[in-house]
């Protein structure tokens, strides 16, 4: 089943990809392509791909590609490295953002947001005109500044670690954002806060995908593609009135169209 | 091994000082330590024998200090260089420990070593001569930070001697910087005596050059109420050695270790802690982390010693280690020996490599490998670093230590 809203020039296109762990395939078969300024939301049961189809597009090294391709604003991105995907614009919200102590979130933030002024041939930033920018994009996330100082994400609630993500992707300003259920573990509060974030962050130029379980973040980010994904490939793509079908019919609505592929 | 047939033979000292007969003379008996005891069995017999094949009487060492002279109030001193130290001042006096008070303390610390736990000890008052002692009476609580050196020269064994008596309510920032010269050994023994109600913040910051060895000992007394903190690093060594003692003798008195041994190449660095409480209330924080990259080998071996008197004790010791190659080797053990019945002791052990997840978090901002990695290793370096008392306008060991790794 092809599931392309191929029309104009893609930023993201992924062609009939297949890919494994140890072996163990995965991805058989996805097809997708993002439009500049598109949101797309991809819903389906745990372990259907959604995740390891993003971490792929960001070049993790425990993913083999064994056949297909990614075509990123027209070019395969095979073999290019995690780091120059996302200094090109590709950018990966993860869903469980690691931790890592003793790292300086602002250090952290100013190296890579440097790294992707560097690729845009922007002037990098010195730590006082880096303090200015990011303390502009905390706004955005209701962040407090008292997280830069901190470690990267350590001893950070779900709700706080979700809008750090939101944060970097508001200071790299990547072409495609893929949010890897961003909405899970967040308060009403809080999501609305996150989903305001992205909202204001995404523009003409920019295509999203949110890898979601629930109807709440749609009902705050409408997409205008809804993708259903099942055993490693996309089985139905609809507007955003195939979430609320979801929603109402669960996962084994959509197991009929398996069967009739 | 020239020094061991020089002890055999009675040629290592043409005219030996009373501590260095008494040294010899245990040594002649049995020259080396037991290679197969649980302190020396993981010691590279190679490397030790290099160790041990440099001559102590070509030259006397000269100290390169690393860096430029601070502006920053601080008192240098290098072991074997300096005059007569005699320091009176309204908060704090440090004064040299008389020659017969030198003599005393040593004689009476060797009448209770055990050969083969002290063996480092005892081949250093062998070849310490008097020049290469340093004696101080340390007082007083508002005291310049003191930066003590030790080295060794190319070609040489250099052997010296610390000993410092902190006195009742003195506190001071400690750091001790052992420099090994290309082809070269150093043995460096150290005693530090904590008075009741002292606090004394040490750093031992030890590197060497190409092909330099290290015999780095360091015996520790604390009384009641003292508090003893110690930051280590050790790296760039062919063959080094860090042996710690801590006593707590009446307890009632804290104690953090935090230290971090860098092997690189083939080198062996070695670390072996002994931390004994002789009464209640006792506490201990200890970390150690080796970083072993290439095909180099580090070893850690900790032990607590709790007997009945030490009720009441508050220990923990961990060691946490980094593999970043595949033909590198680390060696942990960790061991508590616990009498007492009403005690929290906890130890434990990690050996793992750079974190990928962590890594690719970073490579997924934009991070090269090479800076996520830095990163990682840098926070990995910093809860070591930030115990040693170094001020950051002479040495920026974390840049140091990254350029290295």
């Amino acid at each position: 089943m092809q599931s392309k809203t191929k029309e104009l020039n893609p930023v993201l296109e992924v062609n009939n990809l297949f890919a494994s762990t140890e072996d163990l395939p995965i991805l058989k078969g996805v097809n997708i392509a993002v439009n500049p300024g598109e949101i797309h939301a991809i819903m389906g049961r745990n372990g259907c791909g959604k995740s390891t189809l993003s971490k792929i597009i960001a070049g993790h090294p425990s993913y083999k590609i064994t056949k297909g391709e990614i075509k990123f604003t027209g070019q395969d991105i095979q073999s290019l490295e995690p780091e120059q995907r996302a200094q090109s614009g590709i950018f990966l919200g993860f869903q469980y953002p690691i931790e890592i102590p003793g790292v300086s979130n602002l250090e952290f933030l100013r190296v890579a947001t440097n790294a992707r002024r560097k690729f845009l041939k922007k002037e990098e930033l010195d730590t006082f005109d880096f303090e200015d920018l990011v303390r502009e994009k905390l706004e955005l996330v209701k962040m407090d500044s008292a997280f830069l100082s901190r470690s990267i994400n350590q001893g950070f609630s779900g709700g706080e670690k979700k809008r750090n993500e939101i944060l970097q992707m508001a200071l790299l300003e990547p072409k495609i954002a893929i949010l890897d259920e961003t909405d899970s573990g967040l308060d009403i509060d809080a999501l609305r806060i996150v989903a305001s974030g992205i909202k204001k962050i995404s523009n003409k130029k920019t295509g999203i995908i949110l890898i979601t379980h629930y109807q709440r973040l749609l009902d705050e980010i409408k997409p205008n593609y809804v993708h259903v994904m099942s055993d490693g490939q996309i089985i139905k793509t609809g507007d955003s009135d195939l979430a609320l079908e979801l929603e109402k019919y669960g996962y084994e609505w959509t197991d009929n169209f398996l069967k009739k592929q | 091994m020239q020094i061991i047939e020089e002890i055999k033979n009675n040629e290592l000292v043409s005219n030996p000082s009373e501590i260095q007969k008494i040294c010899l003379d245990k040594l002649k008996l049995n020259p080396l330590p037991n290679v197969k005891s649980e302190l020396w069995r993981l010691s590279n017999k190679s490397k030790f024998s290099s160790f041990l094949d440099y001559s102590h009487k070509n030259k006397e060492s000269k100290v390169c200090i690393p860096y430029k002279n601070s502006s920053q109030n601080i008192i240098r001193l290098i072991i074997g260089e300096n005059s007569k130290i005699n320091l009176e001042e309204e908060n704090y006096s440090i004064k040299e420990l008389k020659d017969s008070e030198i003599v005393d303390y040593i004689k009476k610390n060797i009448s209770t070593f055990d050969q083969n736990d002290h063996w480092s000890d005892l081949l250093n008052h062998c070849l310490s001569s008097k020049k290469n002692i340093l004696g101080l009476n340390i007082s007083g609580n508002k005291i310049p930070s003191i930066e003590i050196l030790s080295a060794s020269s190319s070609d040489s064994f250099n052997a010296k001697t610390l000993i410092l008596f902190f006195k009742q309510d003195c506190k001071v920032d400690l750091l001790q910087i052992n420099l090994g010269d290309e082809n070269s050994s150093l043995s460096q023994s150290t005693y530090l005596c904590l008075e009741e109600n002292t606090s004394v913040n040490h750093g031992v910051v030890s590197y060497g050059e190409n092909k330099s060895n290290l015999l780095n000992s360091l015996n520790v007394i604390q009384k009641a109420k003292s508090s003893y903190s110690l930051g280590s690093l050790h790296f760039k060594f062919n063959y080094a050695r860090f042996e710690i003692r801590i006593n707590q003798l009446e307890g009632d008195a804290k104690t953090i270790i935090k230290g971090i041994q860098i092997t690189k190449n083939k080198d062996q660095i070695a670390t072996y802690t002994k931390m004994e409480f002789n009464g209640p209330n006792g506490i201990l924080d200890q970390v150690n982390k080796s970083l072993a990259d290439d095909k180099s080998h580090a070893v850690f071996e900790g032990t607590i010693i709790v007997p009945k008197t030490a009720q009441k004790t508050d220990a923990s010791q961990l060691s946490r280690n980094l593999l970043l190659s595949k033909n590198a080797k680390i060696d942990t053990k960790p061991q508590l020996e616990i009498i007492a019945d009403d005690v929290k002791c906890k130890h434990g052990a990690t050996i793992s490599q750079l974190n990928e997840e962590e890594l690719f978090y970073m490579r997924s901002r934009g991070l090269t490998l090479e800076e996520a990695s830095k990163l990682q290793l840098s926070s990995y370096f910093q809860e070591i670093i930030s115990c040693i008392p170094v001020s950051k306008d002479r040495w920026n060991l974390l840049d140091k230590l990254l350029e290295e790794t």
